[in-house]
């Protein structure tokens, strides 16, 4: 099986005091080398995740799970190693960051479709699968400030799961809409698997990730302190 | 530019504009009221009330005025771009540099809206006539200021979010370069000593090109020259302060 993405020793830290422009500008090294206190997000994070897998990240609050998920997209650069995805990268970040309140749901869908990476010609292929999904029915047409926030995260979700993607990066948004939207969207990413697609999820919900994924890992202080079948992670993890 | 981030700006600046006049009943005739209005309030008091003994003195302001709304709004408004947007800096991945080119594009699409009104200004109070010249020379000048505008403000954009201070400050530049470039009143008025400095400000080269156009029809070729000049020089500063500073954009913000 080929990898669909990897990462080899990632080391990620923020600086907790920010470093000026001025310094930034006439002495680099020092803004580098800083021995401002540092925090550090991911500290030697290595796996691979083959096509068509699904993979979990497992840890509590501010231990570097959504640090690695922005570093799988690309959004933050990592210190130190390297990441390599192959194929079309969605990504599922927080649900609805490119909506507009004023917009009508459509306009919405062709925005955001955009906003991730979508061709117009794409969106407008998928328009109706998408709306169809959403179960919003007429409402597309009305602005979105409109929207119950069920509607809005519902439309979101169906967005994203449209876009055409080999895999696809989730933070967290898996309690999507009512349960039953929730068992439709596990049922569709389960089917966009069995298309080979990776799938990375990063949640709290140890019952979602048992059933979407194979694999997985768990951070603690952004290091890995656990790995491999995600059932045995989360029996783990909720044992230790 | 992809074709993508082509369709991505496109939807941005609708996005922007449809934001701006869906709700209100006139729409987009706001879009041309404002500048007719403002138009109308500078004719009036310039040609009968405060007579200003230049020919032409409130066709002046207002064939200056307008690109000059486009060049100061745009950059104004596209420094606080990545943290109106802060969202999509830190929650998808978009071509960053679009963010500050659809606030510059969005002013350009309001100054398009009113090049009627300066049109039809220069024709009904003016008496001055269509000229054919304008179908090449307003282009060009377009593409130029765009390129000109465009590289500030990305630069300042980038620049504000490591340093909020930029925002203000480019607010007061603009305040203080109204009267510097001159927009009020002709570059012939400056001291003999002082006028070369005025003119060495490209800002100046830029809005006289406008004003040559719109009221006799003529392009200065030594001004565009230094237009397209300065374009250039700020445009690999902004890709060498880009390629430095947007990578780290994401975390800063």
């Amino acid at each position: 099986m080929t990898a669909a993405l990897e990462c080899r020793d990632l080391w990620k830290s923020y600086s907790s005091k920010r470093v000026g422009l001025k310094t930034l500008l006439l002495r680099p090294e020092v803004a580098r080398t800083s021995r401002y206190a540092r925090r550090w997000a991911l500290q030697g994070v290595s796996f691979k995740v083959s096509r068509g897998q699904g993979f979990g990240v497992l840890g509590a609050n501010g231990m570097g799970k959504t640090t690695l998920l922005s570093v799988l997209l690309g959004i933050v650069q990592p210190d130190r190693g390297s990441v390599s995805v192959q194929g079309r990268v969605a990504s599922l970040l927080e649900l609805g960051a490119g909506f507009h309140p004023e917009l009508s749901g459509r306009d919405n869908v062709f925005l955001y479709g955009s906003i991730l990476g979508m061709r117009l010609h794409e969106v407008e292929e998928r328009y109706h699968a998408i709306v169809e999904f959403s179960e919003l029915g007429d409402a597309v047409e009305e602005p979105l400030r409109t929207y119950s926030n069920g509607m809005v995260t519902r439309l979101g979700f169906s967005l994203i799961a449209h876009a055409p993607a080999d895999v696809f990066l989730i933070d967290e948004v898996l309690a999507v809409g009512d349960a039953r939207f929730q068992e439709k969207c596990r049922r569709h990413l389960q089917e966009f698997r069995k298309r080979n697609g990776t799938l990375v999820i990063v949640s709290h919900d140890m019952e979602a990730l048992a059933e979407v994924c194979d694999e997985g890992i768990r951070l603690e202080m952004g290091e890995v302190t656990d790995a491999g079948p995600i059932g045995d992670v989360v029996r783990r993890y909720q044992r230790p | 530019m992809s074709a993508h981030s082509l369709e991505l700006l496109y939807l941005l600046v609708r996005k922007d504009l449809k934001v701006r006049y869906k709700s209100s009943v006139l729409g987009y005739l706001w879009a041309l009221a404002n500048p007719f209005a403002f138009a109308l309030v500078y004719w009036v008091a310039f040609k009968y009330i405060m007579r200003v003994q230049m020919e032409n003195y409130s066709l002046y302001l207002i064939t200056g005025i307008f690109p000059w709304v486009w060049l100061s709004s745009g950059i104004t408004q596209a420094t606080r771009s990545y943290q109106n947007n802060a969202s999509l800096v830190k929650k998808v991945r978009i071509p960053r540099a679009i963010l500050p080119l659809s606030s510059v594009a969005q002013e350009m699409a309001h100054f398009l809206f009113a090049l009627p009104v300066i049109v039809g200004f220069l024709m009904f109070a003016g008496g001055f006539e269509l000229r054919a010249s304008w179908l090449w020379q307003l282009p060009l000048l377009l593409a130029v200021q765009l390129a000109f505008v465009y590289p500030i403000a990305l630069v300042f954009a980038v620049g504000n979010v490591y340093v909020h201070d930029i925002e203000h400050l480019v607010g007061l530049a603009f305040a203080m370069l109204f009267f510097l470039t001159p927009m009020v009143y002709p570059i012939s008025m400056v001291p003999e000593g002082l006028r070369r400095w005025f003119e060495l400000n490209p800002l100046h080269a830029l809005m006289d090109s406008w004003r040559g156009v719109f009221l006799s029809g003529t392009l200065d070729g030594g001004k565009l020259g230094y237009a397209v000049a300065c374009a250039a020089l700020f445009g690999a500063v902004a890709w060498l302060c880009y390629r430095r500073f947007a990578p780290r954009i994401g975390e800063v913000l």
